[in-house]
C-alpha cells in the first residue's frame, strides 16, 4: 500500500495508486473471499454456509429470489451483522467486522435500498455526515470541489452544494454511491439499486459502475431481475433459500440455466406432485377485465390485467414480487381504486365498490399484512374475529354489540380452526404468525363467500401452519369456491393451482392451464426474459 | 448477572391499572416532599394545608367540584378524539363558541321560562355551537385530509377574538349596556343551573354521566367497534369496510359538542354572564393534559380531573402558610410526570429474572421482511 498525498483535510482514498504514465488513477488489486457464511434469525437459517469470491474489475451479480439471503449476506459483508459462522477475507486476510464503519475501514460500502440521507441537509453535509470532516466554510469548499472531483469521474454528476431534497432519486443514489466513493470504498455493494430507477437512470448507473471496475474496484449487484444481471455483470453467484446454488461467468451461463439455479427444486419437483381428482370447473365467480391500478409512486402498478376465476378453481399468480402483484390484490378487494378496467365478482359490478360491498358480494381476502390490514393487531381476538360481520345479526343489534353472540362465534372460529395462544382481551400482536394466519382465514372463510383472493397466505409460516393453510384453499375448491392465490413461493403455485398466471412489470404475461404448464417457460417470463408468447396468450 | 427481563404484558389487570398510577401519585408526592424540604418548607404542613383547601370539608370538595365540571368535559373531548387518532387541540375554542351559544340562548329566550327548558335549551345550543365549531375543521380533515391540528388550534384564537369582540369591543346584546366597563350581560335567575350544595351545581352530574355514556358508547355499540379499530389500525378499518372518514367526522363533532357542553355549563353554573376572562383559563388545553393522563379513557377522566382540580383549588391556600404557589404547579408537574412514566410498568412486565417460559410469544419476523 503506497503512502498518498493528502489535500488539505480531505481525505484520498488510501488504496489509490497513480499510474506512472499519468493516466487515470487504479486500484491497488483487491480480493474478497467468503467462506461457509450463515446467520440465522430465531433458529431460521437466513444464510446457510455461502461461500463466494469477488476481485478488483469485475461487477458480480448476486442473483436469487426474495428470501433468498442476498440482503443477509450483505448486510454481513457491510458489517452491520456479525456471521453466526464462516470467515471474510480481504487481500487473503480475515477480517471481523465490528460494525459499519469498520467495514468501511476496509473498503467495503454499501448502498441500501432505503436510502440514508437527510433531506434538508445538502449532498456536501451528508457525505461527510458522522465524520467529523467538512466543518467550515473552507472545508466544505474542499469537500464540495472532491466531490465534484469524483462524479465527474465516474459519470456521477450531481451538484454538491444542493440540499438533498431537491434531488431526483436517481441524484440520491449517486450521493450515496459519491459518498462511499468519498470514503474510500474498493468494495462496493448495491442491493437492487434498480427498484428505484426509471430505465434511463439504470443505465447511467450502470455506465459509473462500468467506469467504476474498470479504474479496479470490486462491486457486488445484488438483484431478482435476471436481465440486469445477465447485460450488466461480469460474473455471477445464484442463491436459493439461503444457500449457494451455482455460479459462473455471466457469458457462459444461458437464461434458462440461471432460471434453474433460482428456482431449483421448485422446478424439479413438479414433476413428483401429487395428482388430485378432476374436478368439473363452473361458473365464473370473479372476471376482472382490462384493469390498470397506480401503484405508490404514481407509476402504473398493474398494466390491463385481465382473467377470470371460475368455481372449483384455483387460480395461481406467480410473480417475482414487486411485479404489481400487490397493487392487484389490493385493487381486488377494494383497498386501492383502479384506474380503469372492471371487477366483477359473482355477477355483481363491483368496479367501483369499496371493501365492504365486494365483501358482500361474495369475496374473501387474505392481505398480505396480516398485522395492520388483516388484523388490528391492539384489539383482542374476538374483535378481530367479528372485523367484518360486527355491524350484523347475531354479532349487533341496532348498534349496539351483543358480547355474548361474538364470544360464542369467537369461541366458535378458534375450535374449528386451532387458533392458538389467544387469552382473554389480550391483544392479538402477541400471537405467532402461523395463529395470526388461521384467525384471518378463519373470519374469511365463512359459508357465504364465492371466492377467495389469499395474497401470500404462508410467507413465514411454518411448515405445518403453511400446510394447514393450503389446506384450507384446496377445502375452498372442493367446497365450489374459486381461489385466487397470489404467492412468491413458485412451488406451492404450481402445487396447488389449476391455472397458473404469470404476472410482470404489471402485465399478465402467461397463462398456463394445469395440464399443459411449462415450468422452465414460467421461470423465463417471470424473470423477463422471454415475453409473452403465441401458446401462453391469456 | 442479575438481568432485568422487561416483556411487554399481553393482559393488564385490574390491580395493575389502579395499583401502579396510585403509587405513581405516592412517588410524585415524595419527590415533591423532598423538594419542599429543601426550600425550608414543612412538607407535612403543606400537604395537610393542601388537603384542607381542596378535599377536607363541604366547602373545600365544592369548589373542588365545581371546578372539576368543565375540565371532565374537556378531557372527555379530547380523549375520544384521540381515540380515533383524531388529535383535536381546538376544545378551548369550542367550548368558547359553546358559551357564546348558551348565553345567547338565555339572554333571547324570555327570563320566564321554566329552567329546565332554559338550561336544557343553554346545553343544547353550547353542544351545537361547539360541534358547528369543530365542524369548520371535521370537514376539511375527512373528505381533504387536512391536519385538524393546525385547524383546531387556529380556530381557538378566532373563537377567542370573537368572545373578546362581543364584550369588549362592540355593543353586542350579550353586554351589559349599563355598565361603564365592558362586561357581559348577566343571564336570566331561570338561566341558572340548580344547585347541589352551596356553589356546587348539577353540571357536576351531567359531566359524571356524560364520561359513563361514552365508555359504554366505546365498549358497547358498534359506533365504539368502529371507533376502536379506526384508533388501532386504520388500514384494519378499511378493510373491515369502516367508513373512516365519517366516523372521523361523527367524532370529531361529537368532541366539539362536549367542549362546547362545557362552555355552556361554565356560564350557567358559574360566571353566569358571558365573561371572557373567567372562561379563557385554558381549560380546553387542560382536557388534553386529562385525557392523556387518563390514557383515554372516559372513566379515567373523572378522578383525573377532579385531581388536577383539587390540587388547582389549593393553590390560593399556599400564601397563608407562606409557600409560594409556583409549588402547585411544581407538584402537578411531578404528579403527571410520575404517573405518565408508571404508563412503562402498566403495559410492561419488569422482572429480575427470566420468567419462565410461555407459550405466548410477542411476533417477530425479522426473515420475513424479505433478504
Amino acid at each position: 500500500m503506497l503512502p498518498v498525498a493528502r489535500e488539505r483535510c480531505v481525505r484520498r482514498d488510501p488504496w489509490l495508486i497513480v499510474a506512472p504514465d499519468g493516466g487515470p488513477e487504479q486500484l491497488a488489486p483487491i480480493s474478497l473471499q467468503v467462506r461457509d457464511l450463515s446467520k440465522s434469525f430465531y433458529g431460521v437459517h437466513a444464510v446457510d454456509g455461502v461461500s463466494f469470491d469477488l476481485v478488483g474489475g469485475e461487477i458480480h451479480g448476486l442473483l436469487g429470489e426474495n428470501g433468498a439471503g442476498k440482503s443477509t449476506l450483505c448486510s454481513m459483508l457491510a458489517g452491520l451483522y456479525r456471521p453466526d459462522g464462516g470467515h471474510i477475507l480481504i487481500d487473503g486476510e480475515e477480517v471481523h467486522f465490528r460494525s459499519p464503519d469498520d467495514a468501511a475501514s476496509h473498503g467495503i460500502g454499501m448502498v441500501y435500498q432505503h436510502f440514508r440521507l437527510v433531506d434538508s441537509f445538502t449532498v456536501a453535509e451528508n457525505i461527510v455526515l458522522g465524520h467529523g470532516e467538512g466543518v467550515g466554510r473552507r472545508a466544505r469548499r474542499a469537500v464540495e470541489a472532491r466531490v465534484h472531483e469524483l462524479g465527474e469521474e465516474y459519470g456521477l454528476d450531481v451538484d454538491a452544494a444542493a440540499p438533498v431534497w431537491q434531488l431526483s432519486v436517481g441524484e440520491r443514489q449517486r450521493v450515496e454511491i459519491l459518498s462511499q466513493l468519498f470514503r474510500g470504498a474498493r468494495i462496493l455493494i448495491l442491493d437492487e439499486p434498480t427498484a428505484v430507477l426509471a430505465p434511463h437512470e439504470s443505465g447511467r448507473l450502470f455506465q459509473a459502475l462500468r467506469k467504476m471496475v474498470d479504474r479496479g474496484h470490486a462491486v457486488v449487484l445484488v438483484s431478482h431481475k435476471m436481465q440486469e444481471i445477465l447485460g450488466h455483470t461480469d460474473r455471477v453467484t445464484v442463491l436459493r433459500g439461503g444457500r449457494n446454488a451455482g455460479a459462473g461467468d455471466t457469458a457462459s451461463l444461458a437464461p434458462a440455466s440461471l432460471a434453474a439455479m433460482m428456482f431449483g427444486d421448485e422446478l424439479a419437483g413438479v414433476g413428483a406432485r401429487v395428482e388430485r381428482t378432476e374436478q368439473v370447473v363452473g361458473a365464473a365467480v370473479l372476471t376482472v377485465s382490462g384493469l390498470d391500478v397506480m401503484g405508490d409512486h404514481g407509476r402504473r402498478a398493474v398494466d390491463g390485467v385481465s382473467f377470470e376465476v371460475r368455481r372449483h378453481e384455483i387460480v395461481g399468480v406467480a410473480g417475482v414480487a414487486g411485479n404489481g402483484q400487490r397493487e392487484l390484490h389490493e385493487a381486488l378487494a377494494g383497498l386501492r381504486s383502479a384506474s380503469t378496467g372492471s371487477v366483477v365478482i359473482n355477477g355483481h359490478d363491483c368496479s367501483s365498490a369499496g371493501p365492504k360491498v365486494r365483501h358482500r358480494a361474495g369475496m374473501a381476502y387474505v392481505p398480505e399484512d396480516r398485522l395492520g390490514t388483516g388484523l388490528a393487531s391492539g384489539l383482542p381476538i374476538e374483535d378481530n374475529l367479528v372485523l367484518r360481520s360486527f355491524d350484523r345479526a347475531p354479532h349487533s343489534v341496532a348498534g349496539r354489540l351483543r358480547s355474548g353472540a361474538i364470544r360464542e362465534t369467537a369461541a366458535k372460529l378458534v375450535r374449528e380452526f386451532d387458533v392458538r395462544g389467544a387469552r382473554d382481551g389480550m391483544p392479538v400482536s402477541f400471537m405467532s404468525g402461523g395463529n395470526l394466519q388461521k384467525a384471518i382465514l378463519a373470519r374469511e372463510l365463512t359459508e357465504d363467500h364465492d371466492v377467495l383472493v389469499a395474497a401470500a397466505p404462508t410467507r413465514g409460516l411454518d411448515l405445518s401452519a403453511a400446510e394447514t393453510v393450503r389446506g384450507h384453499l384446496r377445502r375452498d375448491r372442493e367446497q365450489g369456491r374459486g381461489v385466487l392465490l397470489f404467492s412468491e413461493d413458485l412451488a406451492e403455485v404450481l402445487e396447488l393451482a389449476d391455472v397458473v398466471l404469470v404476472m410482470f412489470r404489471g402485465a399478465i404475461v402467461g397463462r398456463f392451464d394445469r395440464s399443459e404448464v411449462d415450468v422452465e417457460q414460467i421461470g423465463l417470463l417471470m424473470t423477463g426474459i422471454a415475453t409473452t408468447t403465441e401458446a401462453s396468450r391469456p | 448477572m442479575s438481568r432485568i427481563m422487561v416483556t411487554p404484558r399481553p393482559q393488564r389487570s385490574m390491580g395493575v391499572r389502579i395499583g401502579v398510577p396510585s403509587l405513581s401519585l405516592l412517588v410524585a408526592m415524595l419527590l415533591g416532599a423532598l423538594i419542599l424540604v429543601l426550600t425550608g418548607a414543612d412538607p407535612v404542613e403543606v400537604y395537610r394545608t393542601m388537603f384542607d383547601a381542596s378535599l377536607n370539608g363541604t366547602v373545600a370538595l365544592e369548589r373542588t367540584l365545581t371546578y372539576a365540571t368543565p375540565l371532565i368535559l374537556t378531557g372527555l373531548a379530547a380523549a375520544i378524539a384521540f381515540r380515533v387518532k383524531v388529535y383535536n387541540i381546538g376544545a378551548e375554542g369550542q367550548l368558547f363558541m359553546g358559551a357564546i351559544g348558551a348565553s345567547a340562548v338565555a339572554l333571547t329566550l324570555p327570563s320566564g321560562t321554566p329552567t329546565v327548558l332554559m338550561v336544557g335549551a343553554m346545553m343544547v345550543a353550547g353542544a351545537l355551537a361547539g360541534l358547528v365549531w369543530a365542524g369548520f375543521a371535521a370537514v376539511p380533515k375527512a373528505f381533504l385530509g387536512t391536519d385538524e391540528i393546525i385547524t383546531t388550534l387556529m380556530l381557538n384564537f378566532v373563537a377567542l377574538a370573537f368572545m373578546n369582540y362581543l364584550i369588549f369591543g362592540s355593543f353586542s346584546f350579550l353586554r351589559d349596556p349599563t355598565r361603564p366597563v365592558p362586561q357581559g350581560e348577566a343571564i336570566p335567575a331561570s338561566a341558572t343551573m340548580p344547585s347541589i350544595s352551596g356553589r356546587l351545581h348539577i353540571g357536576i352530574l351531567i359531566a359524571v354521566g356524560l364520561a359513563v355514556v361514552l365508555w359504554w358508547v366505546l365498549r358497547s355499540t358498534t359506533f365504539g367497534f368502529r371507533m376502536r379499530t379506526i384508533g388501532d389500525s386504520p388500514r384494519a378499518a378499511r378493510y373491515a369496510g369502516i367508513g373512516v372518514p365519517l366516523t372521523t367526522l361523527a367524532v370529531l363533532s361529537i368532541s366539539g359538542a362536549l367542549a362546547g357542553v362545557a362552555g355552556a355549563i361554565e356560564v350557567s353554573g358559574v360566571t353566569n354572564r358571558l365573561d371572557p376572562q373567567s372562561l379563557a383559563i385554558e381549560l380546553g388545553y387542560t382536557g388534553i393534559v386529562i385525557a392523556a393522563v387518563a390514557r383515554l379513557n372516559p372513566i379515567g377522566v373523572v378522578p383525573v380531573a377532579v385531581l388536577l382540580a383539587a390540587i388547582a383549588a389549593a393553590g390560593g391556600s399556599m400564601q397563608s402558610i407562606g409557600v409560594q404557589v409556583q409549588v402547585v404547579v411544581l407538584l402537578q408537574g411531578l404528579i403527571f410526570l410520575s404517573v405518565t412514566a408508571g404508563e412503562f410498568f402498566v403495559t410492561n412486565k419488569v422482572a429480575l429474572r427470566p420468567p419462565p417460559p410461555t407459550t405466548i410469544q410477542p411476533v417477530a419476523d425479522p426473515v420475513g421482511g424479505g433478504a
